[in-house]
């Protein structure tokens, strides 16, 4: 408690406060964890919603820079509604949100890996033509 | 006695007709002007003719009706001048209307091209100002390349935002951070000042997924960089209900009851 009062005041206790938001508002882009978040009732506290419509500091450039997993930001946009929040108690919906997640997440390597083998045929063409 | 009492009737036509020749427009004056004269005239004749037959003389009646004729005439004259005069001014006054007509529509076709250029130029600065604004907007939002290149490499190359080319149904690699991440890092270790590192916890996890280096390194660099060392968050307002204790509450519940329920929703993702 003494701690958390000491934490606001002085200008270390700021930086730590900075790293545990950061961390903290990277773990919003893991789904499980805000089910879990959901099932123990704390988005039902009015506190905790005020707190997250805070944490919605991170979008600003200066601050979002920091971040690696960018997609909490889009998470936290999501969790200023309250649908949203009551929707994420059931499991189903935050399996949903992972595996679309993950699927999004693959996108990028999937189109690669797409673009790689056309390359590769039409090298493969290229070759048998040229023979 | 015929004659005396019809020159005496005449005497009251001709005073009746002197009364009438100053009112009325220009063109009944001269109506009634011409009437008198031919009345006048045709007396004279009618005076002469009877006197020739008579041979009386009666010089006193003809003299009156003469000087009347001779009245009449003039005024006559004067009032065909006057008409003259009336026609010129009349002549004047419609090639005025028609310059005044000609001006009047000038007016209008100045008034219309007026119109259109204002609604030409309004639009033009609508449109300046909507480009104004836009430019502010740019502006504000103004970020140099390199500083988007840096981060966009930072997020790539960790697999934070796309996925590893090697990845299958399995890896435990998320583009979140996983739990076990979650717990090595300063909101874990907040909490659990015991355990050092996460070797204690699921090291059969970390071995399986073969990332035991990384379960090594007690900071992962989702937490904290080297430039962040001087960054500072906002200043919080007591907006929260309960914001410090409430705070540190929720890490301290979500870090221990984290290990035992998700851990095995993490796994069995596929």
């Amino acid at each position: 408690m003494a701690a958390a009062v000491a934490m606001e005041t002085d200008d270390a206790g700021n930086r730590l406060r900075f790293q545990l938001e950061l961390e903290f508002v990277q773990c919003l882009a893991n789904p499980n964890y805000l089910n879990f978040l959901a099932q123990r009732g704390y988005f039902k506290d009015k506190a905790f919603v005020n707190y997250l419509k805070y944490l919605l500091y991170w979008k600003e450039p200066e601050y979002a820079k920091y971040l690696k997993y960018p997609q909490c930001l889009h998470m936290l946009e999501l969790l200023q509604y309250e649908h949203f929040r009551k929707e994420l108690v059931n499991a189903q919906c935050a399996k949903f949100i992972d595996e679309q997640q993950i699927l999004h997440w693959q996108h990028y390597s999937r189109k690669r890996m797409r673009l790689q083998q056309a390359l590769a045929e039409q090298q493969q063409q290229n070759n048998t033509t040229g023979k | 006695m015929a004659a005396s009492s019809s020159g005496e009737k005449e005497k009251e036509r001709l005073g009746g007709v002197s009364v009438m020749a100053g009112v009325g427009s220009t063109r009944e004056r001269l109506l009634s002007a011409l009437e008198d004269l031919e009345v006048l005239s045709r007396e004279l004749i009618e005076m002469l003719a009877i006197s020739r037959n008579q041979k009386l003389l009666q010089l006193d009646e003809e003299n009156q009706v003469l000087e009347l004729l001779i009245h009449r005439d003039g005024d006559f004259q004067e009032l065909m001048k006057l008409a003259l005069n009336q026609g010129k001014v009349h002549h004047e006054m419609q090639a005025l209307e028609k310059e005044v007509e000609k001006r009047d529509s000038d007016i209008q076709q100045l008034q219309k091209q007026l119109k259109e250029a204002e609604q030409i130029l309004a639009t033009a600065v609508y449109q300046a100002k909507e480009k104004l604004k836009s430019i502010e907007k740019a502006r504000k939002g103004a970020i140099s390349s390199e500083e988007i290149i840096k981060y966009a490499h930072r997020i790539s190359a960790s697999n934070a935002v796309c996925a590893p080319l090697t990845w299958v149904p399995g890896d435990p690699r998320r583009p979140y951070p996983t739990d076990l991440e979650m717990r090595s890092g300063l909101l874990g270790q907040m909490n659990n000042p015991s355990t050092s590192g996460v070797n204690g916890h699921l090291p059969g996890d970390a071995l399986a997924a073969g990332r035991l280096p990384d379960v090594l390194a007690p900071q992962y660099p989702w937490q904290s960089n080297d430039m962040s060392v001087n960054m500072l968050p906002p200043n919080h307002s007591s907006d929260f209900l309960l914001e410090p204790p409430g705070h540190n509450k929720e890490n301290e519940d979500d870090v221990e009851v984290m290990s035992t329920d998700s851990s095995s929703s993490s796994s069995d993702s596929d």
